[in-house]
C-alpha cells in the first residue's frame, strides 16, 4: 500500500495532473486513509464549487475608451498584408460578442463535449456513434457505444479505472470531470474495475444509479429496464431518489423501474432465501410479501443480517417487528440499542447496530480492509456532516 | 482553448508588433472577457476598478508586445501581465483603504436576470463572493485554472513558481472555498 499521505496531491489528482500510476497509488491510499479521505472530500467540494465560476462579459465600452488611448501610446502604422483578414476576424468576433456571452459559454460547452474516454476493441466490431471501432477509438461526452452479439469493448474511465462492455450492450458517456465520471447503461452488461476514492464514478440505469465506493462489479440491464448488480470487491451503492441499497463484495442486488433498488443479499445465501426476498421486494400483493418474509427469516444466517438490516426501514408494523426479532437472535444489538428505538427507526440506533454487524458482513470477504468499510459509511452519511465535524469549534 | 483563441497565431502577434490596429482589436476581442473576469474577481467584484485594470492591461500589452520574443507561450506572457496588474492594483487599493476595510463584492450581473432564480446561478454567486475573500496567492491560481483553463505548468510559468507550489496553493484555495461554502454541500442547493 502507498503509505505516505497524499493530501498535497488532491487537486492535482482531480485535475488529471498525475500520471496513471500516481493516480492509482493516490486512490489506493485515499480509500484506506481516513485523514486523506476527509481532505479529499473537502477539496473535491472546492473543485466542484470553483467549476461554477463563470467567465464574465467585458463591457462594450471598453474598446471605445481604449482605442483613442492606443493612438497616444503608439501610433498606428499602415496596415499589414494581414490587415484585411484581421479586420474580418475582428468583425466576426464583434458579431459574436454582440450575440452576448451566451455564445462564449456555448463555445466552451461545445469544446467540453469533446472530452472523451479511450475505447479499445476486444472482440468483433463495436460502434461508437455511427463509427465502427477497428482497434482503438474514443467515446466523447454524449456518445453511445454499442456492441452486437459478437463484439466487446473496453473503456478507460479517465485515469481511475476501466469498464468492459459485453455483447449486446448499449452505454453512453454522460459526464467526465474531476469530481464526477458518469456512464449510462441502457441495456446489456458491463464490468467495472475502479481504483478511485468513493463517489467519483457513477452508472445510471433505467431503475437506479450505481455509485462506486472503490470496487469491482458487474451490472446488467434487461430490455424492461430492470438491473442486477453483483459486487466482486469493495462496495457499491444503488440509489433511486430516497431509496438506497449498499452492496458489499460477495453480494448482489436487483432493481426495478419505478421501484428502484431492491434489498441486497449475499449470493451464497439459500436459494429459498433469495426467491423469498424477490417477492418481499417486488410482489405487489401485501399478503404474499408477508408470507415470503416469514419464509425468508426462517432461512436467514448471521451473515444475512445485511439483508435484514436494510429491510428494517422497508417493511412496517408486525413485519418490522419480525425482522427485528430475527436479527436480535442472529446478532444481538449492542448496548444502547433498544427494540423500541429500532422499531421507531431511530437512526442512531440503526447506525450503531450496523456498525457492530459490519465485521460479520465483511468477514467472508478476505480482501475488504476495515478502513474501506469505514470509508463507505462515512461517505454515505455525506460530506456535510464531516465538514461540520471538522469545522473549528 | 476557446474557438476565438485559435485565431491568434504568430502572424497576428507579429502584426500587433508592427502596430496594426485591426490585429490588436482581434487580440482584445479574443481575451477581453477572461482578462476582465480575472480583474473583477481580483478587485472584490468592483466593476469600475475592473474596467480600469482591464484597460491598463491592454494598454500595457499594446506598448510591450514588441518585447514579446516568442520564448514562452503568448498566453503565458499575457496572463503574467494580468496577474501583475491585479496584484499592483490590490497593493494600490490597500494603501488607499483604512486597515481592515475591504470593498464589498458587488453583484456582477447588475441586470439580475431571471435565471438568477435558478439554484446553480445562486451557487455561482456564492462562489464569486467567496473567491473574492481568498488571499491573492490562493485566488489567482484558481482563476487561472478555471477562467483561463491553464495547466499547472502554465500557471507555474505565469506565477513564477514551481508546479508543486501551484498544486499546494490550489489545494488550500479549494479547501478554503469548501469551508466557506459548506452549506452548499447538499443536492438541494444545486437544484438537484
Amino acid at each position: 500500500m502507498f503509505s505516505k499521505h497524499v493530501t498535497k496531491d488532491i487537486s492535482a489528482y482531480c485535475h488529471g495532473e498525475l500520471s496513471n500510476e500516481e493516480s492509482k497509488q493516490f486512490a489506493e491510499h485515499v480509500i484506506s486513509c481516513a485523514k486523506c479521505r476527509a481532505k479529499f472530500e473537502e477539496v473535491k467540494l472546492g473543485v466542484k464549487l470553483a467549476e461554477q465560476l463563470p467567465v464574465l462579459a467585458a463591457p462594450d465600452h471598453l474598446w471605445r475608451e481604449l482605442e483613442p488611448l492606443l493612438g497616444e501610446t503608439q501610433p498606428s502604422r499602415s496596415s499589414t498584408a494581414w490587415s484585411w483578414q484581421m479586420k474580418a476576424a475582428a468583425a466576426v468576433l464583434l458579431l459574436v460578442a454582440s450575440w452576448g456571452v451566451w455564445l462564449v459559454y456555448r463555445a466552451d460547452a461545445l469544446l467540453a463535449d469533446k472530452r472523451a474516454w479511450r475505447v479499445k476493441r476486444l472482440d468483433g466490431t463495436p460502434i461508437v456513434g455511427a463509427e465502427k471501432i477497428s482497434n482503438n477509438g474514443e467515446l466523447a461526452v454524449g456518445q453511445w457505444l454499442e456492441t452486437d452479439g459478437n463484439s466487446r469493448a473496453q473503456i478507460a474511465v479517465s485515469s481511475i479505472g476501466n469498464v468492459e462492455v459485453d455483447e449486446n450492450t448499449r452505454v453512453r458517456l454522460l459526464e467526465t470531470r474531476p469530481t464526477e465520471h458518469r456512464l449510462e447503461l441502457a441495456r446489456g452488461k458491463m464490468s467495472a474495475h475502479i481504483w478511485a476514492p468513493p463517489r467519483l464514478f457513477f452508472v445510471n440505469t433505467p431503475s437506479a444509479v450505481a455509485a462506486d465506493l472503490g470496487c469491482a462489479y458487474t451490472l446488467e440491464v434487461d430490455d424492461q429496464g430492470s438491473s442486477l448488480l453483483r459486487v466482486t470487491s469493495g462496495w457499491v451503492a444503488l440509489e433511486l431518489e430516497n431509496r438506497e441499497s449498499i452492496v458489499p463484495a460477495g453480494a448482489a442486488c436487483e432493481t426495478r423501474p419505478s421501484l428502484g433498488p431492491g434489498t441486497p443479499y449475499f449470493v451464497d445465501s439459500a436459494a429459498g432465501f433469495q426467491d423469498a426476498l424477490k417477492k418481499v421486494d417486488f410482489d405487489p400483493d401485501a399478503a404474499a410479501r408477508t408470507t415470503a418474509l416469514k419464509a425468508m427469516l426462517d432461512q436467514a444466517r448471521p451473515r444475512d443480517t445485511l439483508t435484514l438490516w436494510h429491510l428494517l426501514t422497508r417493511v412496517e408494523g408486525e413485519d418490522r417487528a419480525r425482522v427485528y426479532d430475527k436479527m436480535a437472535t442472529l446478532f444481538p444489538p449492542p448496548a444502547g440499542v433498544t427494540r423500541e428505538g429500532v422499531l421507531a427507526l431511530n437512526q442512531q440506533m440503526l447506525d450503531a447496530w450496523r456498525d457492530a454487524m459490519e465485521t460479520t458482513w465483511m468477514g467472508v470477504w478476505k480482501g475488504l480492509p476495515k478502513p474501506l468499510a469505514e470509508a463507505y459509511w462515512k461517505t454515505k452519511n455525506g460530506l456535510s456532516r464531516r465538514l461540520k465535524e471538522m469545522a473549528p469549534k | 482553448m476557446m474557438v476565438a483563441e485559435q485565431l491568434i497565431d504568430g502572424r497576428v502577434i507579429e502584426a500587433c508588433q508592427q502596430g496594426d490596429r485591426a490585429a490588436f482589436q482581434l487580440l482584445f476581442e479574443t481575451y477581453k472577457d477572461k482578462v476582465f473576469s480575472i480583474a473583477v474577481y481580483s478587485s472584490g467584484g468592483d466593476r469600475a476598478v475592473a474596467d480600469d485594470v482591464t484597460q491598463q492591461i491592454f494598454l500595457k500589452l499594446f506598448t510591450a508586445i514588441r518585447q514579446f520574443r516568442g520564448e514562452s507561450e503568448f498566453t503565458t506572457w499575457l496572463y503574467r501581465l494580468v496577474v501583475n496588474a491585479c496584484l499592483d492594483e490590490r497593493r494600490r487599493r490597500r494603501r488607499l483603504l483604512p486597515w481592515g476595510e475591504t470593498v464589498a463584492m458587488s453583484n456582477p450581473s447588475e441586470k439580475k436576470p431571471q435565471e438568477k432564480q435558478y439554484a446553480r446561478l445562486e451557487v455561482a454567486e456564492a462562489v464569486r463572493a467567496a473567491i473574492g475573500e481568498l488571499k491573492p496567492k490562493f485566488r489567482l491560481p484558481i482563476l487561472l485554472k478555471y477562467i483561463e483553463g491553464l495547466s499547472y505548468e502554465e500557471i507555474a510559468s505565469v506565477m513564477g513558481c514551481s508546479k508543486g507550489t501551484v498544486a499546494s496553493r490550489l489545494n488550500r484555495g479549494h479547501s478554503q472555498l469548501a469551508k466557506r461554502l459548506s452549506h452548499l454541500n447538499n443536492p438541494a442547493a444545486w437544484g438537484e
